[in-house]
């Protein structure tokens, strides 16, 4: 068999065919494009059940939906969001398919042990979406195994309010375990896969950023989602046999709850964002010529989030009851986590000096990024300013910052990622000018949205909250404006994507940014295998435009 | 630009606008340099006709890392230290704080004064004296909101908790619960008055309210805890069930229940239904939505619902029964008669005793002819023109040792009701 016979037949997404072949795969591309699937299921369903929320505020009062029902969404969006969407995210579908390519490995450490990942995943949202099934007279058979509504509770699940309410809250909490358990399974993977399987001389110091960025990821997925796990269980085994752990009626402590779900919840958010950081840090480079300005310092940023971020979360809490003395120490430990993030953004920024820029769909996500995650820092500022946050603790806006990290860093970072990776991933090229179309669609509603919830916090606005003050509605209305805006831009992005991966005509060629990344030097799509013999590596991943005599590290 | 805080209202409120302020400014400061010098580098290199230029491979700079690690560090230092400082100016307890203890439960807030005054929804303070707040839950999370105060604390049902503030300026301001707590959360509102020493006194002395509530029926008084103790966010009186049983006709009624059963609307039941909502649940509602009342309505307030809820289904022969009085018949009335009317209907009776008790204002016993000290120190006696102008115009010459707490009738009552009423008071001996 010869070489081009071997890539025109054998890539990875006819070889082997068969759906049989998809469903028992251990290849870590197949299994990255499942998990891609899977989650913008979710996405879409999380984000339809938000633009039903933006609609009922629309106006102050209610107007078609009921408070309970309201309650149910915000509980549902959020749950569906974090815990099946964007935990997931970015390190199950681009990293499952990058990491081995970017380090020239035929596939994870564990390919088996990576299908199964996929398929706890998949029960453990099979699970959820069951608990969130309004009870109805034809299915009453769920309600005898416990299933008595879908959940109130939001997605932190706060106790004694989740011990309280008549929803299926231990299903849900157990749906959220048995996630947490993929999760694991797939940071552990990740960190055997990046350090044993590393093409020769693929040296630390020479890995793409974003392996630096999963890495980060997977060290916190394995260590914080333990955590969780217990905090879960816990609240089962309250529920079901009344041990008193954090109802204060059985003798417990509600904030105890807090502290073990936020000793997990706020690393998380750094599972969510590290990624979309290695992914710009990939982009910009390419797109700019240059090299990635301060590699090591970009590298070292990343795992001092990592670890920083593991010390910070009781800012959630610093008006829960907390000492004083508590509240004050984690408000300065937070911002310990400002600094590596703005050294990281002040070198994607100074990698474009003296570039030669080309204005593609995933630059001007990757830009787009830059001026989110900005808006996403500094906003962060305020709240871990321990005066300020008291007034801004449960009101728009965290809201509004969490929505910029979160869908302005992780989602918009994914968005970039699917776009520049697409080639790689489908072998086709998408419509470059629908792209951009979709990008300013996103871009401009995603701002829309929450600026006015920005306002809204500072004009006072809680959280959570099914009505509100005739003050406040002019920012509401604006939100859902910009709310509709953002889904149909979406939308169109997405299927932009999904049109060309199944119907466009144009092939694309191995490498059609020119980059120096080792994923580009496989076919597109890349053969089963990854790589038709072991890469050797001799320089770094970033040796863009002409070496430059006399210019220092 | 960009100030949306409510207004200031609080002693530490300007200090944690500036610290807010600062902190937005110097968050537009970087955004517009870094996004601006990103958009810059953007336009000034790009690419010009599809093709690359060469660019020079440069890879980093230990100086700029050096600067751009230590600037942000030593801003942060900086905002950190402002955080902390004003945190603990908010958190100081200081002595001659005013304690009030607040409960929060699904989904009201209640407030309680050393006086033993209690309130529900709304609480007075008196204007530049430290508040110090005792909170706590009666079942989940919640969280008091005070947004022109700039503070805010959980409440918990574990511990207590303790919100500190100063008010500096009289007003009305609006509370919120922060911390979601199920259903009703964004109803669970409360309103502040911050009001002048002088009137937060007569208000925390002024137990008039209370005494009405003993003089009047128990249905009546029944109505006022309906709508006290939160009864009415779920239970509607325009007949409407969404969330949970009206109250209309709701006495005597046979309701199915939902394990199958049924049962017939009476005291038990209701009594049952207050104390432990979840014990009998009616068809085609969630249980666990109510929280359970026992330990917090006693047994006259259980009593006084249970006629307010009989009168909601007796209302319409009620009704016939209280026509308005026939005018021929007060015509027929002696006026001294038809002032007593006046004292009964126009609550008179609720602060001026017959007796020559004290309730809150002077007894009306021997009143007529009666000589008195008013507050600014001058004699008085109680004639026709002074009683008139207390009648119509309260405040203008209060007895001395009386809080100014009588409203004007002026407008309310004909000069002819006014005669009447001192008729009245000339047969009380």
């Amino acid at each position: 068999m010869s070489d081009t016979q071997h890539n025109t037949q054998g890539d990875y997404l006819h070889n082997p065919s068969g759906l049989w072949s998809w469903v028992t795969t251990t290849d870590h591309k197949r299994i990255g494009l499942m998990y891609l699937f899977t989650i913008l299921l979710f996405f879409f369903v999380a984000g339809i059940s938000a633009l039903i929320m933006r609609t009922e505020l629309a106006h102050a009062g209610p107007d078609f939906l009921k408070a309970q029902q309201y309650n149910v969404l915000f509980t549902l969006h959020g749950a569906l969001m974090i815990f099946l969407f964007i935990v997931p995210g970015i390190p199950a579908t681009l990293g499952n398919f990058l990491i081995p390519l970017m380090i020239g490995a035929k596939d994870v450490a564990f390919p088996r042990l990576n299908l199964l990942s996929y398929y706890i995943y998949v029960i453990g949202a099979i699970i959820a979406v069951i608990a969130v099934i309004p009870p109805v007279e034809t299915l009453s058979f769920l309600k005898s195994l416990g299933f008595t509504g879908p959940a109130d509770t939001g997605w932190t699940f706060y106790a004694p309010y989740s011990l309280d309410t008549g929803a299926a809250i231990p299903w849900m909490v157990f749906a959220a375990f048995v996630l947490g358990f993929s999760s694991i399974l797939t940071g552990l993977n990740f960190i055997v896969t990046i350090h044993k399987l590393r093409a020769p001389g693929m040296t630390w110091d020479r890995l793409p950023v974003f392996i630096w960025g999963s890495y980060a990821t997977a060290v916190i997925q394995t260590l914080a989602t333990p955590v969780v796990g217990i905090t879960l269980l816990l609240v089962i085994m309250e529920r079901l046999m009344g041990v008193g752990i954090f109802d204060a009626k059985l003798g417990g402590d509600p904030v105890l709850y807090e502290h073990m779900f936020w000793f997990y919840s706020h690393p998380v958010v750094y599972i969510m964002v590290l990624p979309a950081f290695g992914i710009v840090g990939e982009i910009i480079p390419v797109f700019s010529r240059k090299p990635l300005f301060g590699y090591k310092m970009v590298c070292y940023a990343s795992l001092a989030i990592a670890i920083v971020g593991f010390f910070v979360w009781a800012h959630h809490m610093f008006v829960a009851g907390i000492s004083d003395f508590s509240a004050i120490a984690f408000s300065v430990i937070t911002f310990g986590v400002a600094v590596p993030t703005a050294v990281k953004v002040f070198n994607w920024v100074s990698t474009m000096y003296k570039g030669s820029i080309s204005f593609t769909t995933p630059m001007l996500y990757a830009m787009g990024f830059v001026f989110l995650f900005m808006v996403a820092g500094t906003t962060g500022i305020f709240l871990a300013t321990l005066a300020v946050d008291v007034f801004y603790h449960d009101t728009y806006f965290v809201v509004a910052h969490f929505h910029y990290t979160i869908q302005g860093g992780a989602v918009i970072g994914l968005m970039a990622g699917l776009h520049f990776w697409f080639p790689k991933i489908t072998g086709k090229m998408y419509n470059e000018l629908a792209g951009k179309i979709g990008w300013v669609l996103v871009f401009a509603g995603f701002n829309l949205t929450f600026i006015p919830q920005f306002i809204l916090g500072m004009e006072g606005m809680p959280r959570r909250y099914f009505d509100y003050l005739p003050q406040f509605q002019p920012m509401h209305m604006l939100s859902t404006v910009g709310s509709f805006i953002n889904g149909f831009g979406y939308t169109f992005a997405l299927l932009n994507l999904f049109y060309a991966a199944m119907f466009s005509k144009v092939k694309a060629p191995a490498n059609p940014w020119n980059s120096l990344s080792l994923e580009w030097k496989t076919a597109s799509p890349p053969i089963t295998e990854n790589f038709a013999e072991t890469p050797i590596v001799t320089e770094g991943t970033y040796n863009y435009g002409r070496p430059v005599e006399g210019l220092a590290h | 630009m960009f100030n949306f805080m409510p207004e200031q209202a609080s002693e530490i409120a300007s200090n944690i606008d500036w610290l807010n302020s600062l902190i937005l400014w110097l968050s537009v400061f970087f955004t517009v340099a870094i996004v601006g010098a990103m958009v810059y580098f953007a336009v000034r290199y790009r690419r010009r006709d599809g093709v690359d230029h060469e660019t020079p491979r440069i890879e980093g700079s230990n100086a700029l890392e050096a600067v751009w690690t230590i600037v942000p560090t030593v801003i942060c230092v900086f905002i950190a230290y402002y955080g902390v400082a004003f945190y603990a100016q908010m958190r100081e307890e200081k002595a001659n704080a005013l304690e009030i203890n607040v409960w929060a439960q699904k989904w009201k807030w209640d407030f309680e004064y050393a006086s033993g005054k209690k309130t529900t929804a709304e609480f007075y303070v008196p204007v530049n004296r430290p508040v110090k707040l005792i909170m706590k839950s009666r079942d989940v999370l919640h969280s008091f909101f005070l947004p022109a105060m700039r503070v805010k604390r959980d409440v918990l049902p574990s511990a207590y908790n303790a919100l500190y503030f100063t008010p500096i300026k009289t007003g009305v301001y609006q509370t919120f619960c922060t911390e979601y707590c199920g259903m009703e959360h964004s109803g669970m509102l409360a309103t502040l008055h911050v009001v002048s020493q002088a009137e937060y006194d007569r208000w925390v002395n002024d137990r008039s309210e209370e005494i009405a509530l003993s003089r009047v029926t128990p249905a009546e008084r029944g109505e006022k805890l309906y709508n006290q103790k939160g009864c009415n966010a779920c239970h509607k009186l325009d007949g409407s069930s969404a969330i949970a049983p009206s109250f209309v006709k709701l006495f005597g009624r046979n309701e199915q229940l939902a394990d199958g059963t049924s049962v017939t609307v009476d005291e038990n039941y209701l009594q049952e239904s207050i104390l432990h909502p979840n014990a009998k649940i009616v068809k085609g509602y969630p249980p666990n939505l109510m929280p359970a009342f026992e330990g917090q309505v006693s047994d006259d307030e259980i009593q006084a619902l249970e006629a307010f809820i009989k009168s909601l289904t007796t209302a319409k022969q009620e009704q016939a029964a209280a026509a308005p009085a026939d005018p021929a018949a007060l015509a027929g009335m002696s006026p001294a008669d038809r002032g007593k009317k006046l004292y009964n209907e126009k609550v008179c009776v609720t602060c001026h005793s017959l007796d020559g008790s004290r309730i809150v204002g002077p007894s009306f016993k021997g009143v007529y002819g009666r000589k008195q000290k008013i507050t600014t120190g001058q004699e008085i006696v109680a004639d026709d023109a002074y009683i008139k102008e207390s009648i119509l115009n309260s405040a203008a010459k209060v007895v001395e040792g009386y809080p100014p707490a009588m409203p004007a009738y002026q407008g309310q009552l004909s000069d002819a009701e006014v005669s009447d009423i001192i008729e009245f008071l000339k047969t009380v001996k």
